[in-house]
């Protein structure tokens, strides 16, 4: 790989590279000229940035102020403040979605398959990025093709597998397939992330009289907390906000999970906007919670980088 | 030392639960669900074998080839809007400011909505009477583009594809900042002394640090769309007239409306088939770029 | 000692699988269980919304319950929106509850078909004054037999019923249509207007052919035509009669009659639309009352009256009639034998039953059963409708007897004629899909 010399400036790396929307031909410009065109640019993206985000955050703000609108202003003034603060609808939501016990359901289920999830596609990504033996490639395959794979079509034969094995009806219904079907992509994430960790940190390890299990437990997982916290956060949404899985394999209204609170506020003929933008009020907020929990341990990981160097 | 029978004990007990639970849970019902493609099957009752039957028909359908037309289309503004956005808006947010912060949530906070809520405010968008994009447009005098922008089918899978790329730009800015935190320092340090800035430190440093993790997302961009299916269910659920039917909605539609549960399974495992071959080709495509 | 720690994990995790693989053997274990002193019965039903209609059924499983301490019944109410595909998996691993909600046309005939259901004739002929007061037709969606009934209906589907809002007809001077000439004039005057005449809900694509070509054809084909066309004998839906009135239909559209955008709006959309006062008509069926009841003020809805569609010059078919059938009722599963039987028979009595039928009757909710309902209880717009209901005809609602696969073709059909397809067409793809259903 080669490098052609540059100018050398003290723009730091994001500037730099919004300068470069501009093309070369300003290259040979005065400095001083440059710097200040590079803070306009900077700060006009700064700016486009802030729109964006804005644009983005309406409709979480939109969820919260339909979830205490009556169903007439609903529809009436769609985008206006409600007219009457409806408490009533959190709470009907809440009471008549079971939504209590539907909310320690699925945070039961959903911290459980994470966990797994994340146990054993951590360490598979280990063996599959690190260690030549045969049959790699068949395996790596195998779980590729797992990436493909649209779930709807798996119901019917997953139905009847635990209806075999007698799992229905139980946490691990939903444990254990929502981890199988997340294992694909939690691998090829942490398999791609440890490609970029040099091997010598290990090996010094390795040296140092540590076992396999030792250099994972001590060097290998501590150094994927950023792409853990990523996969966590995946997997996270992903199982919380299940519909098919919950609908399907959970009998006992004591076992349900929110996905299934949401939508009974729909029947086909007509639909109780109000209702269901309560439940959905409800559902978002812990799913914000983790999202913002685990951003901070995806930074950690810098912190913890920088040190090193 | 490990020895090497060590380290053999090692990947066998590191490796099997995973792949036991994930071939259980998976693979088999992906078989087992492939196996029911080669009959004539309502989903219950009696099924009869009709060998490629189901395939045959498949072909013939012009539907069947519009969703697959529709789910290129996906693939095409996914890989194109999702990936460069993504990449673009990790780059920018690497720091840990508090603006970067709260940009990097806003834009993550699509993805915790659920697909109706998404679906709804992009329906208010579109709708054609009073919704945001014609009034827009009517304000500025372009009277003449406004549309049904969701019952038009000359423009609808397009207009779907806007709300579908926007509430997934999220997931990917995540996968890249962690893959750009795990550049060591030294590396920047590195470029900096060798004069490496801008597009030139992001071509030949950056990327090939993290083409992994740009390969996993590519791979990820066209599993993901496609099995895209929520936002179409929630939009137009695959209508109008069929304009916007995905091959998972067709699917879906196949097996749970129209009762035939063998029809059904032979399109999904057609799905897996197109993938892995759209895949292949991602694979060929990068592993050239990289070497 | 974390390495052992994580292989204790592992271990665990495969003897959990294996151990659930092992259990195979127990699979037929529930029917030797002792059940001497306690009937296990079990009920699948979709009313788990917040409506009157869907709390008023409850209410009759819960009292049910409290009658019968002797059964153990485990009553699930699903989200309507995951319904069918619940049901349908479970068909397909043949674990079908006891008791189990089911719709009329297709979905009850195909688990008819195959063989999952059995008749509940006894029910029905265990209370001779119950069964006599349903209306005509009642059972008819439910009789795969001569002599058997497969299912009770919990309510009526009346589905097209015009809705008219008085005060916009007022102010523009326009008569209500009674023939199509005039419902042709009241198109334009309200397109003159700016005003919609006609507010259509279409995203999900069953709502045109459920509310306005059912009742369309009818007039201009009559029933029997239909009955044949549908059974492939003497009729086909290619004939000019059937092209005729799809016909009618594209000169709906083609006189925009709809609001534009249709076709990507829901049915609870359409229907605020027009209580808004943005559209001047909307045809639609009697779910629209319930919604209503739940969304719309009480002085919205004394703006609104209701009728029936307009006559078609020189049609075959009875003009004064509504598209309409029996609902959804609670079905018996083929595998229910013994003490659960009877238990599940005397629920469905007990949910269907007279009392049953008025209570959900005076739920804002159409039922097909002879009964008097208090005025007080009700909207009063459900009570225009119920007592139009009560003075006109019932015609077949297509989607009930058409094959799921022709249900589904016509109504991508009637979507495709709205962005500009033809009647042939469509007409062709509707007879293919029928014939194919008819003979495989």
């Amino acid at each position: 790989m080669k490098i052609e010399p540059a100018l050398k400036t003290g723009v730091t790396n994001d500037q730099s590279l919004q300068k470069g929307n501009g093309g070369n031909g300003g290259m040979r410009r005065d400095l001083s000229g440059r710097q200040l065109a590079v803070k306009g640019l900077s700060g006009l993206g700064k700016l486009l940035l802030l729109v964006y985000s804005v644009i983005t955050l309406y409709p979480l703000y939109w969820l919260f102020i339909s979830a205490f609108k009556t169903n007439q202003d609903f529809f009436n003034r769609p985008y206006g403040l409600p007219l009457v603060w409806m408490k009533e609808n959190i709470v009907r939501a809440w009471e008549l979605g079971h939504m209590g016990r539907a909310m320690v359901n699925s945070t039961i289920v959903t911290l459980a398959a994470v966990v797994l999830t994340i146990l054993l596609s951590v360490l598979a990504a280990y063996v599959l990025a690190r260690f030549p033996f045969r049959f790699k490639k068949a395996v790596v395959g195998i779980f590729l093709a797992g990436m493909l794979i649209p779930i709807h079509s798996t119901l019917v034969p997953l139905f009847i597998i635990m209806n075999k094995i007698h799992l229905l009806d139980t946490y691990g219904a939903l444990i254990l397939p929502y981890t199988a079907f997340e294992l694909p992509i939690a691998i090829f994430l942490a398999m791609a992330y440890m490609a970029s960790i040099p091997r010598e940190i290990e090996e010094a390890a390795m040296i140092d009289g540590n076992g396999w299990w030792g250099i994972f437990g001590k060097i290998v997982l501590p150094l994927c907390t950023p792409i853990i916290a990523t996969i966590s956060i995946l997997a996270f949404l992903r199982f919380w906000n299940d519909f098919s899985f919950a609908l399907v394999f959970i009998n006992t209204q004591a076992l349900k999970t929110l996905p299934l609170s949401l939508s009974l506020f729909s029947d086909g003929f007509g639909t109780d906007y109000s209702l269901t933008m309560g439940a959905m009020a409800i559902a978002v907020l812990p799913t914000i919670v983790v999202y913002l929990i685990l951003q901070e341990q995806i930074m950690k990981g810098m912190v913890a980088g920088s040190i090193k160097g | 030392m490990p020895t090497a029978l060590r380290s053999k004990g090692f990947i066998a007990v590191a490796l099997l639960p995973a792949l036991l639970l994930f071939l259980m849970f998976v693979i088999v019902p992906v078989f087992w669900s492939a196996y029911y493609g080669f009959f004539s099957w309502k989903g219950f009752g009696a099924a009869s074998f009709i060998g490629l039957d189901n395939y045959r028909e498949m072909f013939q359908d012009g539907i069947f080839w519009r969703a697959l037309r529709n789910n290129l289309i996906l693939v095409a503004s996914s890989i194109i809007g999702q990936i460069p956005i993504a990449l673009l808006l990790a780059l920018l947010l690497l720091k840990n400011t508090l603006f970067s912060r709260f940009v990097r949530s806003a834009v993550f906070m699509p993805m915790v909505l659920s697909t109706v809520v998404v679906g709804l405010i992009w329906g208010y968008i579109y709708q054609t009477q009073f919704g945001l994009a014609n009034t827009v447009l009517r304000m500025i005098g372009l009277e003449s583009w406004t549309r049904a922008w969701l019952s038009d089918p000359q423009v609808n899978m397009l207009a779907i594809s806007i709300p579908i790329n926007w509430s997934n730009v999220g997931p990917y800015l995540v996968i890249f900042i962690a893959a750009l935190q795990n550049i060591s320092p030294e590396v920047d340090d590195a470029a900096k002394i060798d004069g490496a800035v801008g597009w030139r430190k992001l071509l030949y440093v950056t990327l090939p640090m993290i083409w992994g993790t740009v390969v996993v997302t590519l791979v990820l961009c066209i599993s993901g769309s496609l099995k895209a299916f929520d936002h179409v269910i929630v939009m137009t659920g695959g209508g109008p007239a069929r304009s916007t039917e995905l091959l998972a909605t067709y699917m879906y539609n196949s097996t749970f409306d129209v009762y035939r549960y063998g029809y059904g399974s032979a399109v999904s495992t057609m799905i897996i088939l197109i993938s892995a071959l759209l895949i292949g080709i991602n694979y060929i495509l990068t592993r050239q770029k990289s070497g | 000692m974390k390495a052992k720690g994580k292989i204790g994990l592992l271990l665990l995790i495969v003897a959990l699988l294996l151990s659930a693989c092992g259990g195979e053997s127990g699979e037929k274990a529930e029917g030797s269980k002792g059940k001497e002193e306690k009937v296990k019965l079990t009920i699948w039903h979709n009313f788990a919304g917040d409506d009157l209609r869907a709390k008023t059924v409850r209410s009759f499983i819960d009292q049910y319950k409290q009658d019968h301490p002797n059964v153990e019944l485990d009553a699930q109410a699903i989200p309507p929106d995951g319904y069918r595909q619940r049901l349908s998996t479970v068909a397909a691993a043949n674990e079908m509850p006891d008791l189990f909600f089911v719709y009329a046309g297709s979905h009850s005939s195909e688990l008819y078909n195959a063989k999952l259901l059995q008749p509940v004739t006894e029910a029905l002929d265990a209370h001779p004054e119950w069964r006599d007061k349903f209306l005509p037709g009642a059972f008819d969606a439910y009789k795969f037999e001569a002599d058997q009934v497969y299912s009770v209906p919990l309510g009526m589907s009346a589905t097209s019923i015009l809705y008219y809002n008085t005060s916009l007809f007022e102010k523009y001077n326009v008569k209500v249509p009674t023939t199509w000439d005039e419902m042709m004039t009241a198109i334009k005057v309200f397109n003159e207007n700016k005003i919609t005449p006609i507010a259509l809900g279409n995203k999900a694509p069953w709502v045109a052919q459920s509310t306005i070509i059912g009742s369309l054809a009818d007039r201009v084909t009559g029933t029997d035509w239909f009955k044949n066309a549908v059974a492939q004998k003497d009729a086909k839906f290619t004939d000019p009669q059937f092209v005729e009135a799809l016909g009618y239909f594209k000169e709906l559209v083609d006189n925009k009659a709809f609001q534009e955008g249709a076709n990507s709006i829901d049915n609870t959309q359409a229907e605020q639309y027009f209580i808004q006062g943005n559209a001047a008509m909307m045809i639609s069926g009697a779910w629209t009352l319930t919604n209503l009841a739940a969304s719309a003020t009480e002085e919205q809805m004394k703006a609104i009256d209701v009728t029936v569609l307009p006559a078609i010059p020189g049609g075959k078919g009875d003009p004064n009639t509504i598209t309409g059938g029996a609902g959804g009722g609670l079905a018996l599963s083929s595998r229910t034998e013994g003490k659960a039987k009877e238990a599940a028979l005397e629920l469905i009595y007990a949910v269907s039953g007279p009392e049953a039928q008025k209570a959900i009757a005076e739920s804002n909710s159409m039922v097909m059963y002879d009964t008097e309902i208090d005025q007080a209880k009700v909207t009063s717009l459900y009570y225009k409708a119920f007592n139009l209901v009560k003075k006109t005809g019932i015609t077949p609602v297509y989607d009930a007897y058409l094959s799921a696969d022709a249900a589904d073709v016509i109504n991508n059909g009637l979507q495709e004629i709205m962005m500009g397809g033809t009647p042939e067409s469509v007409a062709q793809k509707v007879q293919d899909a029928q014939a194919r259903s008819v003979t495989p």
